[in-house]
């Protein structure tokens, strides 16, 4: 090879460094996820993830013979797309990066991803939101019953992690025993992978290109879908991490990223919503706020318990690990049967100013209801930067 | 390089490694060192992390056939 072509394949290989050899800080994972966030909205919605999962699990049991909801096969409504997608794009990173694993844990892993799973189906129903639909996207369209919903996941997370700490000290056999790891690019091997991840990256655009003839919502849902995934694993973003720190290690690093990413959102659904181009109740869910609560406790207990919410799970599912595989079908499962069988009892049973959809610039006007939102979130700021200096809520 | 005291956290994912690390370096005598495995890549991340706010000392970090091994000195 000549000088100038050996140069210019080590100014390729430093590229790819920039991108594959180290996390990139999760704030920049916020940021890049919030724009993919305001490009959803442009194209049809802002992102949710538990729809998704859901819809996979409707089709599951109406293949065995149910008689679940029917949003369409799994291959043309855009949110089940979209978590394929994701799932997808974050095996690519891992794949990029040579990070993927076949990673089995021990027994009592598995049984927590399930019953973590479980759990957040039943939330996410029950609540009408996960921490993506009801909290990344929730604050930014501006619902209040976000809000609550994201008081019921501190709630929960909370819990879990004295339950987390509880099993550590009382019971650590449930998270030992034998674990498997295969396919792994350990010392020297591996270098199929990036090589595979290529691939992948170029079936997922030939899938999104196929949708152009028919449906220019999923030719757009397609690769966005690729793309929050490739961020999502590469920047490692958690919002159980973000909710969870500040009573774990104390770092306030996930959350100031899940805040980054809720602000550029917020600027681009704002002037979505404030112009007219998209309507205002979009992402305003009838969940203020006894379901927000309620569902928000239940699903924040889970998601901690199985180590990643809806789209945590999705995206470590993509890196590898099984225990985020039993999380997601624990979630297909309780899903569809909570929306038929749970659901519609809770909801009969409250009275309608418990079950509201809360816009909140309807009472008081775009400029108050940004500006309040953005007080929550500087004393959400404030709360994490002081619990980290002092540790006051910090479990070490 | 060889620990004191060895921690299996191979298999896990966030946040079994680093809520079973804590656990351990408390259990542990100042001065001697554990001897952890793991297999998230989180982990490359987190253990660094949590020993720089712990200020406990991270001594190496070893690439494995399968995944790492961190070398951590209790300190206080």
């Amino acid at each position: 090879m000549s000088e100038s072509g050996a140069k210019n394949k080590g100014s390729l290989r430093e590229l790819y460094d920039v991108f594959f050899s180290k996390s990139w800080p999760m704030w920049v994972g916020g940021i890049l996820l919030g724009v993919g966030n305001i490009c959803l909205f442009i194209v049809l919605k802002p992102w949710g993830a538990s729809g998704g999962v859901k819809n996979w699990g409707d089709n599951l049991f109406n293949l065995m013979g149910g008689d679940f909801a029917n949003m369409g096969a799994v291959n043309l409504f855009p949110y089940s797309v979209l978590c394929i997608m994701l799932l997808l794009g974050a095996f690519a990173g891992a794949l990029f990066s040579k990070q993927f694993a076949l990673r089995f844990p021990p027994i009592g892993e598995l049984f927590k991803g399930l019953i973590g799973g479980l759990l957040m189906g039943l939330g996410a129903v029950v609540g009408v939101s996960c921490t993506i639909g009801g909290f990344f996207s929730g604050w930014p369209a501006l619902s209040l019953g976000a809000v609550v919903f994201t008081g019921g996941l501190v709630v929960g997370t909370w819990l879990a992690v004295k339950y987390l700490l509880f099993e550590v000290n009382k019971f650590p056999k449930l998270s030992s025993g034998k674990t498997y790891s295969i396919l792994d690019a350990g010392k020297g091997k591996g270098s199929w992978q990036p090589i595979l991840g290529f691939v992948v990256v170029i079936i997922g655009m030939i899938v999104a290109f196929r949708y152009t003839g028919t449906s220019s919502v999923l030719a757009w849902f397609a690769p966005i879908g690729l793309y929050l995934g490739l961020v999502c694993q590469r920047s490692r973003f958690c919002v159980v991490r973000a909710l969870r720190e500040p009573f774990m290690s104390g770092s306030s690093k996930p959350a100031l990223a899940v805040m980054a990413g809720i602000l550029v959102s917020m600027f681009g659904f704002v002037v979505l919503k404030f112009m007219g181009v998209r309507g205002e109740m979009i992402w305003v869910w009838p969940h203020f706020w006894v379901p927000a609560i309620i569902g928000g406790t239940i699903f924040g207990f889970g998601m901690t318990i199985a180590g990643g919410c809806t789209v945590g799970s999705l995206w470590r599912a993509g890196e590898g690990h099984i225990k985020l595989w039993a999380s997601i079908i624990g979630m297909m499962v309780a899903m569809p049967f909570t929306a038929k069988f749970i659901k519609p009892a809770f909801f009969d049973a409250l009275p309608d100013s418990m079950k509201q959809m809360f816009f909140l610039p309807e009472k008081i006007g775009y400029g108050p209801a940004v500006g309040v939102f953005l007080a929550i979130m500087l004393l959400w700021y404030l709360f994490v930067k002081w619990n980290e200096r002092t540790g006051k809520f910090s479990a070490y | 390089m060889q620990g004191d005291v060895i921690l299996d956290c191979k298999g896990l994912s966030c946040p079994m490694p680093i809520l079973k690390l804590a656990m351990a370096i408390k259990k542990l005598e100042v001065g001697k060192v554990l001897e952890m495995y793991g297999t998230d890549p989180g982990s490359k991340d987190d253990v660094p992390a949590w020993c720089g706010k712990t200020g406990n000392s991270l001594l190496e970090v070893v690439d494995t056939e399968d995944g790492f091994t961190f070398f951590i000195r209790r300190e206080k």
